[in-house]
């Protein structure tokens, strides 16, 4: 008989993350595994459960990484392309634990550099399968229906490039306070922000993550045994994935308010916390427009009102809802969501170091995506 | 030496034939559900609407409006290096309500092109006898 366990994450860690490791996927998965268990302080034979979601031409496979770890036995197992990066392994898993199929599980997002983003075509090759109804209009890469994502929400509610900025200024400033990850050191101006160049205008270099070589491991198991482990353990109080109709993210059938709105809706109705319970966020910033989205998906502002939401101080570390307190992926480089659970799992279990927030934070939130498919989940300190 | 730079071409199926046939005569044409009349791109093997495997295609108005664009101005593929910058679309076809597409509007200064703009179908020749649907301003 199925029992329903309240799930915990115990462990969290990076592989070596830079603009090229020169490192092979399993080798940065190794990595980032090691480091997770070390944090956890367990040993494989503590671990029933992996999951990986990589991408379909760098596919990790998670039983081959089981064994390259000496995992012996698998309770619970997957490997994913599909959907939304690293959120995916986080649902497999809590699914896995909190359904009574597994213990202890692995989660792992892996990346390497070149082509994570889709970029460009293959060149002298026809088009196979619905890409050939996009590619040849030049729409390649996730820049393309992120550009029109931000434009859409320009002309439905007014605001402008600088409102994405304010985002981008904003997190830059918790990246500056985060030397040993960050990739980057000074503060951002709005006048370097709009000088910045367009890669699809109205989409800004400075709106797109930095793309890296990494990898991220979490571990997750059951309370029971998360009470007995290393690290003081932070708790999933709801998690929900969601997503649209249309899976083509340029296609979707309301721009503004794609899978964010649908996974934020489940995850609210299944929880008595609600949004101004929360004390601190990890939001998506694969483009900044995301972030900006999941602001208004999980109710910190009105419809429309993330640009005001963000120049009024609410993400700063002094604010209502410090957000992407890492520096974001922006600036801590590409880990496909990872980060995020990994940086308010830090903030919440009091092991941020010297960036602590001011005020201890109790339950944060995170989120994974945008488009045709998304993930959030409500973490809580006890 | 040189090498020809072509553009992106499509390795047509059984799906995308009719939409690539109907270009190359001049006319855009969509999937269309034979049993209960639903109009779906990008084509499918089934309809969403009503799960009819009983799919054709019909040519539609070419008419519809600007739901969102951006202007690219990095070339993710070398045919685009010297196109830059250029429109990159999606338009609501008048057909059906939710009915759109990934296109180009041509013949427009990028930054005069606004959300809502009214637009109608034209046809651009690519390469290999290829032509591609693409959208201009509706002369007001």
């Amino acid at each position: 008989m199925a029992k329903k366990n309240r799930v915990a994450i115990v462990g969290v860690g990076y592989s070596d993350v830079s603009r090229g490791t020169g490192y092979t996927l399993d080798k940065l998965t190794a990595q980032a595994s090691v480091a997770a268990m070390d944090d956890a302080g367990i040993k494989p034979t503590d671990i029933d459960g992996v999951v990986v979601h990589s991408f379909p031409h760098q596919f990790v496979s998670s039983t081959h990484t089981a064994a390259m770890l000496g995992i012996p036995d698998l309770a619970f197992y997957s490997g994913n392309v599909d959907g939304a990066a690293y959120s995916v392994a986080a649902m497999h898993a809590i699914a896995a634990i909190a359904s009574g199929s597994a213990e202890t599980v692995l989660t792992i997002r892996t990346v390497h550099k070149d082509g994570a983003a889709g970029g460009g075509g293959p060149v002298g090759k026809h088009i196979a399968g619905n890409q050939q109804l996009s590619q040849p209009y030049g729409s390649f890469a996730g820049s393309h229906w992120a550009g029109m994502y931000m434009q859409r929400h320009m002309a439905m509610y007014g605001s402008t490039e600088e409102d994405f900025g304010t985002f981008a200024i904003a997190q830059r400033k918790f990246a500056v306070a985060n030397p040993t990850e960050s990739f980057f050191h000074e503060e951002l101006t709005m006048e370097d922000y709009l000088n910045s160049r367009y890669i699809a205008k109205p989409l800004h270099l400075f709106d797109c993550d930095y793309p890296v070589d990494s990898s991220s491991a979490l571990i997750f198991t059951t309370e029971e045994r998360a009470r007995d482990m290393k690290q003081k353990p932070v708790f999933f109080d709801s998690w929900a994935n969601g997503t649209t109709k249309e899976a083509d993210f340029s296609l979707v059938g309301d721009m503004t308010h794609s899978s964010p709105w649908m996974a934020s809706k489940r995850m609210w109705s299944r929880t008595s916390l609600k949004p101004s319970d929360v004390d601190t966020a990890g939001l998506y910033d694969g483009f900044s427009f995301i972030a900006m989205q999941w602001f208004e998906a999980l109710g910190f502002c009105g419809e429309g009102e993330s640009g005001a939401f963000v120049r009024s101080g609410a993400t700063t570390a002094t604010g209502s809802l410090p957000t992407n307190t890492d520096g974001g992926a922006c600036n801590v480089g590409r880990r496909h969501g990872a980060n995020f659970f990994i940086e308010v799992t830090r903030q919440l279990r009091g092991t941020a170091g010297e960036r602590a927030l001011p005020k201890k934070p109790e339950v944060g939130v995170v989120s994974n995506a945008v488009g045709g498919f998304a993930a959030c989940a409500l973490l809580t300190a006890e | 030496m040189t090498t020809e730079v072509l553009p992106p071409l499509p390795l047509v199926n059984e799906l995308t034939a009719p939409f690539w046939e109907g270009a190359s005569k001049g006319q855009l044409v969509i999937q269309h559900c034979n049993s209960c009349g639903h109009f779906q791109h990008a084509p499918e093997p089934v309809c969403s609407a009503c799960l009819s495997f009983d799919l054709g295609s019909a040519a539609v108005s070419g008419k519809g409006t600007v739901y969102t664009f951006c202007i690219p101005t990095q070339a993710f593929h070398p045919w685009f290096e010297d196109r830059l910058p250029f429109v990159l679309a999606v338009v609501e076809l008048d057909d059906q309500p939710g009915l759109k597409m990934i296109t180009n509007v041509i013949d427009v200064n990028p930054d005069d092109v606004k959300v809502g703009d009214r637009v109608e179908v034209t046809f651009q020749p690519l390469a290999e006898g290829f032509v591609l649907p693409v959208f201009r301003p509706v002369a007001q």
